[in-house]
């Protein structure tokens, strides 16, 4: 096709504008990859923190307690339900928790919190808890009433491993209980209620307390990946339908938001990115097509269409931003896999980050559609670039053309 | 038999503050296998006529029959059709596609025409053959010569089969060597194949070689003589 040849010659006619072009081209291709790849760093570090170490794939309650948190609606038979959970294909670990709201003091401060009852074993199977202790020891070390709590808690309430804090709630008859807990260990996660809001505590300790017998509030499952979590909520909802089954995304919803807004902010990277080059691609065809009024009206005086000049301007444009994107998306893939590999140190802002839930260390990730997704921008904007000196070309008179200087 | 006829052609300029008659009243025939000049004075009109014969620039009143057709009521869409298929131009700056070689040039025509790759390809060879510059085929524009340039315009213009060849002040910018040999290629082109060829010029050189010269003043033909 001659027409596609005497536009890709026509790319490299004036080299250096067009070489400056192209690495405006790389340039934004590669800001659009590493720019995704890394709020996707940072929103998927976030969501696999606060989904594997907070509430899991999948939680289940009783309905009532959903509705006013009182501790007297338990799952019945939450232990045995628990146990035949983990058994599931699909599931990689089920635990069952009692919770209560209530109050940690410790002589300097305190604080509202939730205390969690666990059981230690299968919550690390679900929560992987025992790895995000940075201090003192997994429920060990303390003979009586151990207890973990966050980095953050710990330090508003000035406790460190082994200082006593006292619990205080309202137990199963309505009373006002406290209790003293030793704290075991510290942990330290992304997670902002993790890391301030819950204490955690032996299941039994806590059971005892409330005075309502061996009673699970919360069943916790992990899943396997890739498992549809929607479809073991429903099997679940077949064989109890009295209980409540919620996937991570009906318990958070603010997480699905996150995602689908991370996810949006692709679409809003390539707009501001590409509509800057769109006036470079414009400019520079524009020049192209105004130094080259004579030879276009030549065309036309010899008997090319209007529809095949417009194509010839349009193929051309086309080429020019096209020839960047390859490279482009090489250094942009090539970053990425860098820095997924080695992590993106960002320990210098953790304080700040870590108020956010997000953890101090990045690892970028980009699907691969997106990479497609850029490349189809790029398209869409040389077309957009290319319909105004287009335009320009096929408007010009032959006769006139030919005799400019 | 008559290939070009213009009748009463007019033309003025409005674009300018001040209106300009480039042609008042021109009426003419050319027929098949003529080797006319049209030659006078700069601004008398010459290059206004030949846009006109050629379909490029519309009259401001008269009519251009080329082979029987009307050509001064076709939309501009049409003109370029009926350029392609019955024009070939010869500019005074060569007017090549500087990114294609020589052969290419001269096989965009029948590009255009859609035909066979190998038609085009044989077609254009033997025209650049016949230019005396086969051995240039490969070579883009800019590695060739100005005469040599012009005579792969000329090859481009004839590329098509064209019903006439219009040029305007082909040998403006050649030096008297690359003019004459142009001129005897011309020349030779209009004996053996009757190609029918309009010249816009005042060389002398031209004018010496031309069957017919016609003699345009402030827009009007003023002479028309045979050689």
């Amino acid at each position: 096709m001659m027409i596609f040849r005497i536009a890709w010659r026509n790319v490299w006619r004036s080299r250096g504008r067009s070489l400056v072009v192209m690495g405006s081209i790389v340039l934004g291709i590669w800001a659009l990859i590493i720019g995704t790849g890394f709020m996707n760093g940072f929103m998927v570090s976030y969501m696999a923190d606060v989904i594997n170490h907070d509430i899991s794939n999948i939680q289940i309650h009783n309905p009532e307690f959903k509705n006013d948190y009182d501790i007297k609606f338990s799952i019945p038979d939450g232990l045995n339900k628990a146990k035949e959970l983990a058994s599931w294909e699909g599931v990689r670990g089920a635990t069952a928790r009692s919770l209560v709201r209530g109050m940690i003091s410790s002589a300097k401060k305190a604080s509202g919190i939730e205390i969690r009852g666990i059981d230690p074993e299968t919550e690390a199977r679900v929560t992987r808890l025992d790895s995000i202790v940075v201090d003192g020891r997994y429920f060990k070390g303390i003979r009586r009433n151990p207890l973990l709590l966050g980095e953050k808690l710990a330090r508003e309430l000035n406790v460190r491993v082994k200082s006593k804090v006292v619990l205080t709630f309202n137990d199963g008859h309505g009373e006002i209980t406290a209790a003293a807990f030793r704290v075991a260990g510290i942990i330290k996660s992304s997670s902002v209620k993790m890391n301030g809001g819950y204490a955690f505590v032996l299941r039994k300790d806590l059971n005892k307390l409330l005075g309502l017998g061996n009673v699970v509030h919360e069943i916790a499952l992990v899943t396997d990946p890739l498992v549809d979590e929607d479809q073991i909520v429903k099997k679940y909802h077949q064989l109890y339908p009295n209980d409540l089954a919620e996937t991570w995304s009906e318990i958070a919803p603010e997480l699905n938001f996150m995602q689908e807004m991370y996810g949006s902010m692709l679409y809003v990277l390539m707009g501001i990115i590409m509509t800057a080059l769109v006036f470079g691609i414009i400019n520079t065809m524009l020049m192209a097509v105004l130094e080259r009024i004579r030879e276009l009206g030549m065309l036309m005086a010899v008997g090319m269409v209007r529809a095949k000049v417009y194509l010839m301007v349009m193929v051309e444009t086309i080429f020019l931003s096209l020839a960047g994107a390859p490279v482009g998306l090489g250094i942009g893939w090539l970053t990425i896999k860098y820095f997924r590999h080695v992590g993106l140190d960002l320990s210098n802002y953790s304080a700040a980050l870590e108020t956010y839930g997000y953890s101090s260390i990045l690892y970028p990730y980009v699907e691969t559609q997106t990479y497609f997704i850029v490349t189809l921008g790029v398209i869409i904007t040389a077309i957009i670039g290319a319909m105004y000196p287009s335009w320009k070309a096929i408007h010009l008179k032959p006769v006139e053309a030919l005799h400019k200087i | 038999m008559s290939i070009i006829r213009a009748t009463d052609i007019y033309k003025t300029y409005t674009e300018t503050t001040v209106p300009v008659h480039a042609l008042n009243g021109v009426t003419m025939e050319i027929s098949e296998g003529e080797f006319t000049a049209i030659v006078g004075p700069s601004g008398c009109g010459k290059t206004t006529l030949l846009n006109i014969l050629g379909g490029l620039d519309h009259p401001t009143s008269g009519e251009v029959e080329i082979a029987n057709t009307d050509i001064t009521s076709m939309s501009d869409n049409a003109l370029i059709d009926f350029r392609l298929k019955n024009i070939g131009f010869v500019f005074q700056a060569y007017n090549l596609i500087p990114v294609l070689t020589a052969i290419e040039n001269v096989e965009f025509i029948l590009l255009l025409q859609k035909a066979e790759k190998k038609l085009r390809e044989q077609r254009s060879m033997e025209l650049l053959s016949q230019m005396g510059i086969a051995d240039k085929a490969h070579q883009r524009p800019s590695e060739l010569s100005g005469g040599q340039q012009q005579r792969v315009a000329v090859a481009r213009a004839l590329a098509s089969n064209p019903k006439f060849i219009l040029a305007d002040e082909p040998t403006a910018n050649l030096d008297s060597s690359s003019t004459s040999n142009l001129l005897d290629i011309m020349a030779k082109m209009n004996h053996e194949t009757h190609t029918t060829f309009v010249f816009s010029t005042h060389d002398q050189r031209v004018i010496r070689k031309a069957k017919r010269v016609i003699t345009l003043e402030d827009g009007r033909i003023v002479s028309d003589q045979m050689a």
